[in-house]
């Protein structure tokens, strides 16, 4: 039963919605309204899931001190404390959302610059590892480092002060065989994606279901 | 000293060295401004030759599909189509397809109106024109000179006014934005039925004017992620919408095969793609200079240059030392 109940859903499920898209007819409307209608009520259960898990496993941390239990709270105050001030706090005491509010002065002044300068980071580890990985030791490197040289001198405006043949080189490139690569992944991953998915639909593929029933 | 020591002092160099330099010349560009010109490229030009012939009757949807880690690049891209829209007259709906995007569509809007932005729009709010609106002036020209009759004056360095309902709704973040966009192509309405402000979307001139996906003629997805293909999926595919992209340019490369199929009708790729569009609108006179993306250009190159000649010494080292024949090398810090 435990097997059976969700495999049928799955089925009966993945069906319907193959066939609603192809359909433009008033049934397969409603079963599609009946489905966006349905999704976000699931999806809230999950985040109510997601947070209980999130709040059991840090609250656990905490309570045994575990290694590096402290940063357990840096995960929980914030998890209550936005959504409190976006939505309890009083408009008056500046709650709310929208600027100007403690949420909004949050959001702009510690989510921004944290985000941003992680992803800045990046710039720096690529410098270091360009300059210690990126060897032209086999014709195909050669190929890919030389490729990356004139795609990169391209895209800024000093690779055309350099030579014209930069940009237009570089744009040849990422229009032509960069295309043609991605177009190739992109088919074999769509081809890859319908087979597992009507595996999953016809009951072939069974791991989603974590071992249950057996 | 070998030789070979001096090379493999050079290949084992402390990245900190290497940290420092990206740290030099990603700050010294901010200051001594070079203005290196941007050449633009058809992938840029076909969506601001679109947008520019927009007008009023019709809308456009600015999708803020980033977090704040690639507003560098995503952010002047979804300006620089708000202010061409705004220029032309044209709705712009503003939608985010994650929580976090929701802030960056707020923060956009803060620069926009902000009057210290040189060439700002003056925004109105939805609830300051409701005597207007309750007498049926909504057409913008109307609009406008009533909104000045009653004593309001535009501030100086103001491009125009933007009347919130009128010429923008901030919709923003919806949970499960896929069926959201679906959902969009029967009813915005219902997907949305208040704005991020509250303010009642079913009142608002410019949603009673384009119902659905459907009376809408463009979509720009400012993307630092893949959620920029459900547009393609769930709103090109399904109805026709015209969709046109912002990417990082991480992302840009895998995006052409959508391009070259027509499924989407240009591409703005990373910062390179939003100087390419700020060239466009300062040359054709609707801003009065190019911004953020145009500046970054320069510490761009400065950087590329950078790492570019890093490639080199490496490869420089890493052959005339011998290194290449032998299997092992020490690493460094």
């Amino acid at each position: 039963m435990k097997r059976t109940v969700p495999l049928m859903i799955v089925m009966v499920g993945g069906i319907l919605m193959i066939l609603q898209y192809f359909i433009p007819h008033q049934i397969s409307q409603t079963i599609f309204a009946y489905y966006t209608d349905w999704t976000p009520i699931i999806l809230a259960f999950a985040l109510v899931l997601g947070v209980g898990s999130l709040t059991r496993i840090h609250s656990h941390k905490i309570r045994r001190k575990s290694k590096n239990w402290q940063y357990s709270w840096a995960v929980l105050i914030p998890l209550y404390l936005m959504p409190v001030l976006a939505h309890i706090w009083p408009g008056s005491l500046s709650g709310g959302m929208d600027s100007p509010s403690i949420f909004h002065f949050i959001f702009m002044h510690v989510q921004v610059p944290i985000q941003a300068t992680m992803f800045s980071l990046l710039a720096f580890y690529i410098a270091s590892a360009a300059f210690r990985a990126f060897r032209a030791k086999s014709a195909l490197a050669t190929v890919l480092l030389l490729s990356a040289i004139i795609v990169m001198l391209g895209q800024v405006p000093i690779g055309e002060l350099l030579g014209k043949w930069f940009p237009q080189t570089g744009l040849w490139i990422l229009r032509y065989p960069n295309l043609a690569a991605k177009r190739a992944i992109m088919l074999g991953v769509g081809f890859g994606m319908l087979a597992t998915n009507l595996k999953i639909i016809f009951g072939v593929e069974r791991n989603w279901l974590g071992g249950a029933g057996k | 000293m070998s030789a070979v020591n001096i090379w493999e002092k050079m290949l084992n160099i402390d990245r900190r060295w290497i940290f420092l330099g990206i740290a030099v010349v990603s700050i010294v560009p901010f200051f001594i401004n070079f203005g290196m010109p941007v050449v633009t490229t058809t992938e840029v030009e076909d969506i601001f030759y679109y947008m520019d012939d927009l007008g009023p009757d019709n809308a456009i949807f600015v999708s803020f599909d980033f977090a704040p880690g690639t507003q560098a690049e995503n952010m002047p891209m979804a300006v620089a189509v708000m202010r061409h829209a705004f220029h032309n007259n044209v709705p712009v709906f503003m939608t985010a397809n994650w929580p976090l995007h929701h802030g960056m569509m707020l923060a956009a809007m803060e620069y926009v109106f902000n009057p210290s932005t040189v060439g700002f729009y003056q925004e109105v709010p939805f609830d300051d024109w409701r005597e207007l609106r309750e007498a049926d002036v909504t057409a913008k020209g109307e609009l406008v000179e009533a909104w000045e009759n009653q004593g309001n004056q535009l501030s100086e360095g103001a491009l125009g006014w933007v009347f919130e309902g009128r010429d923008y709704a901030a919709m923003g973040y919806a949970p499960v934005f896929n069926l959201v966009i679906l959902g969009m192509t029967v009813s915005i309405e219902t997907q949305y039925p208040v704005d991020a402000h509250g303010n009642s979307t079913g009142e608002m001139p410019m949603l009673q004017e384009h119902k659905s996906l459907r009376e809408v003629d463009m979509a720009l997805t400012s993307s630092g992620s893949g959620a920029c293909v459900w547009w393609v999926t769930y709103a090109r595919e399904k109805i026709g919408l015209p969709i046109a992209f912002g990417l990082t340019a991480v992302m840009a490369t895998d995006y052409y095969p959508y391009l070259q199929a027509g499924q989407v009708i240009g591409q703005m790729g990373g910062l390179r793609g939003a100087a390419e569009y700020e060239v466009l609108l300062a040359e054709n006179g609707i801003t009065p200079s190019t911004d953020k993306a145009f500046t970054g250009m320069d510490v761009q190159s400065a950087a590329h240059i950078f790492i570019i000649l890093l490639i080199i010494m490496g490869n420089l080292a890493f052959f005339a030392g011998g290194f290449h024949k032998k299997t092992l090398l020490k690493g460094g810090r």
